[in-house]
């Protein structure tokens, strides 16, 4: 019995099951494709060194090369310390100073000096008893050190009791204290 | 081998040097307080004087007072670049065991005029620390006592005398040159007086007060 439907599914089995025929240059394009695709680190420069980062490395060194690495890591170590700024006298040497202005119409004063770092609003004045006497202590270790009174926020007074500061780039009168190592204070 | 550690050594060490210059070379943040034409200006000089291991901290310091007194840009980094030269030269009279207070002090007496002579013949004579006499010295010359003179009678007061000797030295001289004295005068008087009591030991040390 001739069934048409049977010899059509028959003969699209048929086709399907025939070879196909598949470029030769198939697999060289698709591969280029693929190469050409950005990868998750990027291929930049920055992604080659994250990758670099995070792979496992082995390195094997000869006495030599030990020695060569330990040298660098102590060029490092000596560089660091070469360029720390000497530091300042322990505060352990400090000792309290007493400054005093007598200034009877001023409303507020700072003083300001090489103490703390020339900023007029670390160490305002006080008055003191008197209304005209303001009073300001800081602890000073051994040195000489430059400093003025700014009054009212704008007008600077070097401090009458005390050495003038001689100087000639700033204008602005200042003043010198001097701590001196074994108590010798002026 | 050699391969293998200039791939993976070599970089590491680099890195390690980078940082440790980097962290070693922090811009000190009290220093924004300058314009930005002028800090880094300011910034090279304080390098430079790290380099040659002189005290940073009077130039950051110098830097500030001019910014603080609203000086202009220019003028702040003419007085930091004096300075640092002063520092440096007072270092040279010194010698390289100074201490960073002392040499602070020394740079003021060459700036008021003192020679590096005069310096390191007070280095030769005193044995103790010099910021006191350096002071002193300074100081003279500011209250208008002629430099040779202030020179002569501090390196004369400073072989016996001691600090608190040397203040009160420098008090009877501006004591004496606010009553009229002529500061030569005040200076060879006071001088006199000083070394005839010197090792009275009668004094007390006088309480913290400018």
């Amino acid at each position: 019995m001739f069934d048409p439907v049977d010899d059509l599914i028959e003969r699209i089995a048929r086709h399907l099951q025939r070879p196909v025929q598949i470029d030769p240059a198939l697999d060289g394009r698709v591969m280029r494709e693929i190469t050409a695709l950005p990868t998750p680190g990027g291929a930049t420069a920055l992604g080659r060194a994250w990758r670099w980062l995070r792979r496992r490395h082995q390195l094997t060194l000869t006495p030599l090369g030990g020695l060569a690495a330990a040298a660098a890591l102590a060029v490092v170590v000596f560089l660091s310390r070469m360029d720390r700024t000497p530091s300042p006298a322990p505060r352990a040497e400090s000792r309290a100073f007493q400054f005093v202005l007598v200034a009877p119409r001023a409303t507020r004063i700072s003083l300001v000096g090489d103490f703390n770092d020339w900023d007029a609003t670390r160490t305002p004045m006080r008055r003191a008893g008197s209304e005209a006497l303001w009073t300001a202590v800081v602890p000073l270790a051994p040195g000489r050190y430059h400093y003025a009174f700014l009054v009212d926020g704008s007008r600077w007074l070097a401090d009458p009791s005390a050495p003038v500061a001689r100087d000639e780039d700033y204008g602005a009168p200042s003043s010198v204290v001097t701590v001196g190592a074994g108590g010798g204070d002026s | 081998m050699t391969r293998a550690f200039i791939h993976t050594a070599v970089p590491l060490l680099a890195a390690m040097l980078v940082a440790g210059r980097a962290a070693a070379q922090q811009i000190d943040p009290r220093l924004e307080r300058l314009d930005a034409a002028t800090r880094p200006a300011v910034l090279a000089l304080v390098d430079s004087a790290r380099r040659d291991l002189l005290p940073t901290e009077p130039l950051v310091q110098r830097a500030l007072e001019g910014a603080t007194k609203r000086a202009s840009g220019d003028v702040i980094v003419a007085a930091v670049r004096r300075l640092a030269v002063d520092l440096g030269h007072a270092r040279q009279a010194l010698g390289s065991t100074a201490s960073p207070a002392e040499l602070s002090a020394g740079a003021a007496a060459l700036h008021a005029g003192a020679s590096q002579t005069t310096l390191a013949e007070l280095r030769h004579v005193r044995g103790e620390p010099l910021i006191v006499p350096l002071a002193v010295l300074a100081d003279l010359v500011a209250s208008g006592v002629p430099v040779d003179s202030a020179a002569a009678a501090v390196l004369s007061l400073a072989r016996r005398a001691r600090d608190a000797d040397l203040v009160e030295f420098r008090r009877a001289v501006e004591r004496d040159i606010a009553l009229g004295a002529p500061p030569a005068a005040a200076t060879a008087a006071a001088a006199t007086a000083q070394s005839v009591d010197v090792n009275a030991g009668a004094r007390q040390q006088r309480p913290g007060r400018p």
